[in-house]
């Protein structure tokens, strides 16, 4: 299926198969580099903060927050939703281009998913925190219970947010986990050190390789591969359900679910290509993430970019043509020039305008600008999600509950935290679990050999 | 109870795959095959099977089933309230819980499953018959008994691309 004539080679550099293990795993088997512990030391300094602004909002309360009666939902939410977008790419990467048979994924997928379970976890935080009294936060799960059995509201999508989150978190980790399971065993078969043997080899699960584990393997991923499509399209349109469920101007579109989606894929998608650009610098991998690699994320962000467009233009354009008195005001008013104007404009250049100059292939092939491109896209969808929190609730139909929001430093040392928090996992996970699965990466070696390496001319899927 | 096993050794897929047939052929199979990667002529061509994407759909049956049957329960007969003006038995609203958690079912029960039948789990010491099996090598392990007429034959396909240990 993969036509090296269109795409190139899915490996640079012809290696053999324990070139693969052994470049890919280099930076398990090498030394710490010092800018590691460097990294490392910023990151739980920043983590440490975060702990510090938990520990004030949990003792003192959701007052030490910039949030009021109007505004309830602040940073928090905002932040909660933009993690989960990122969290998205993993799972969407690797099934969607799983399911479109594109080879190239396997050198990006692992990292995806990396970053899918640490962003998600980062993301739980919020609405657990939210909640202000987060010890009674096992309230929400639907067990018998002595206040009556009093259920919880299945009707609600704050519950169905609960589910699909706590669903997604498990779901992804475990996916990512057992992708990673042939991967540990190799480790424990070229390392040199015991303790690394015994560790890796625990991890592996006593894997070896031998058909019959190969073939219920092959059997899980495709089970799982084929559930987890389902999953990744559900629950962010789940978690657009918080709002569009409400009867909130601005809120209340069917457009929401798709929006949300595809939203949360190009978020993720450019968090993709700021990490693999980072793994391709600091570790050499350009053999195995190649220009072409990059090239073709490039080309999928300039398509999502212009769904990106067309969604905002279509909620600007609904909002005129409902005749909806509310719906005109929000978007016309509000949005578009009101106090937060600047934050509407900010997600407009940087998700609908900006990643347009994919379109030359001088910008593609620049590592330096793709890479603030990415994190210009980052920003950008951090703005939509500000957008449509903020200014929905802060100009509500009633204009003696208007009222404007800023984060207090509480709120933005939490956020800060959470970034910590998620550089500390990527660095980690740079450092003790292979950066790309070496057994795919090996399974698809054979593409780039003439006659798709079979000795008899044959078809190959 | 120790047997006595030959290995059979390969560089690549391609000249496994090849050797796996021409000893087919002549009804010589080996006892396992342990591989790098997965190679598909090999898992089609050993006699074993999986029933493991059967068993996830009838997970995905019973799980769905059960949470839907659960949340029927809980709202119409344990303890209705009223919602929104909704009826007690607002089944669309129940759909989003139903499918989310049907998922998570299926995923954790087929893991489960893997684990129990491949023997893939925490704490399991590696019987380990080549240790480059998983980095770079293709290796046939054939049990010395079993083929003992085809032995001369087996040896020449086996070390015609490749090499016996």
């Amino acid at each position: 299926m993969f036509n090296s004539a269109v795409r190139g080679k899915l490996i640079d550099g012809d290696k053999s198969y324990s070139q693969i293990s052994k470049e890919i795993l280099a930076p398990i088997h090498a030394k710490t580099p010092l800018w590691w512990y460097a990294a490392m030391l910023v990151s739980l300094g920043m983590f440490g903060f975060g702990l510090y602004c938990k520990y004030i909002t949990i003792s003192t309360g959701i007052g030490t927050w910039g949030v009021n009666n109007s505004v309830a939902w602040g940073w928090a939410i905002i932040n909660f939703v933009w993690w989960i977008g990122i969290g998205h790419a993993g799972t969407a990467f690797s099934i969607f281009l799983l399911i479109l048979r594109q080879k190239w994924r396997t050198a990006i997928n692992r990292a995806a998913e990396a970053m899918t379970v640490v962003a998600v976890f980062c993301a739980s935080l919020f609405p657990l925190l939210h909640m202000g009294r987060p010890w009674l936060f096992f309230f929400i799960f639907p067990y018998p219970n002595t206040r009556g059995p009093l259920w919880v509201n299945f009707n609600s999508p704050l519950f169905w947010d609960f589910v699909a989150i706590s669903a997604y978190l498990l779901i992804s980790a475990s996916f990512w986990y057992f992708g990673m399971v042939p991967d540990f065993a190799t480790i424990r078969d070229t390392a040199k050190s015991k303790i690394k043997k015994a560790v890796y080899g625990f991890f592996a699960f006593g894997w070896t390789g031998s058909s019959r584990e190969w073939l219920r393997f092959e059997g899980l991923s495709f089970v799982l591969g084929g559930i987890a499509a389902v999953l990744v399209v559900s629950v962010h349109s789940i978690v657009s359900t918080d709002f569009a469920v409400s009867v909130q101007a601005g809120w209340h579109t069917t457009i929401f679910p798709p929006y949300f989606v595809i939203g949360a894929i190009f978020s993720g998608f450019a968090m993709v290509l700021t990490l693999v650009i980072t793994m391709r610098g600091l570790y050499n991998m350009n053999d195995f993430i190649t220009d072409r690699h990059v090239d073709a994320v490039c080309r999928i962000l300039i398509f999502i970019s212009l769904i990106m467009g067309t969604a905002y233009m279509t909620e600007i354009f609904i909002a005129w043509y409902s005749a909806s008195e509310y719906e005109t005001y929000m978007f016309f008013k509000n949005r578009l020039f009101g106090d937060y104007a600047f934050q509407f404009w900010a997600m407009f250049t940087a998700n609908a305008v900006i990643p347009q100059l994919f379109w030359f292939k001088a910008v593609r092939k620049r590592m330096w600008i793709v890479f603030i491109i990415s994190i210009i896209i980052n920003i950008g969808m951090w703005f939509e999600r500000f957008n449509i929190v903020v200014t929905t609730l802060s100009r509500d139909y009633l204009p003696a509950a208007w009222a404007n929001y800023s984060p207090t430093y509480v709120e933005i040392g939490f956020f800060v935290g959470t970034l910590g928090m998620f550089l500390a996992g990527v660095l980690l996970f740079f450092r003790y679990i292979p950066m790309i699965a070496i057994s795919e990466l090996k399974s698809v070696a054979k593409f780039d050999k003439p006659n798709n390496g079979q000795l008899k001319a044959k078809s190959h899927e | 109870m120790s047997k006595k096993y030959i290995l059979g050794v390969f560089d690549d897929e391609a000249t496994l795959v090849d050797a796996f047939e021409k000893l087919k052929d002549k009804g010589v199979m080996p006892v396992e095959v342990y591989t790098p990667y997965p190679v598909h002529e090999i898992l089609e061509g050993m006699p074993i099977k999986t029933r493991i994407t059967h068993a996830a759909f009838f997970y995905g049956l019973f799980a769905a089933l059960g949470i839907l049957g659960f949340l029927t329960y809980a709202a119409v007969i344990d303890w209705p309230l009223r919602y929104g003006g909704k009826p007690f038995n607002a089944f669309p609203s129940f759909i989003v819980v139903t499918i989310v958690a049907t998922i998570l079912a299926i995923t954790l029960l087929t893991l489960f499953t893997f684990s129990a039948r491949a023997k893939v789990f925490p704490g399991k010491k590696a019987e380990i018959f080549h240790e480059r099996a998983t980095d770079d090598k293709f290796v046939m392990v054939f049990d010395e008994e079993g083929i003992a007429n085809e032995s001369e034959s087996l040896k020449a396909i086996l070390t015609e691309h490749g090499k016996i240990e």
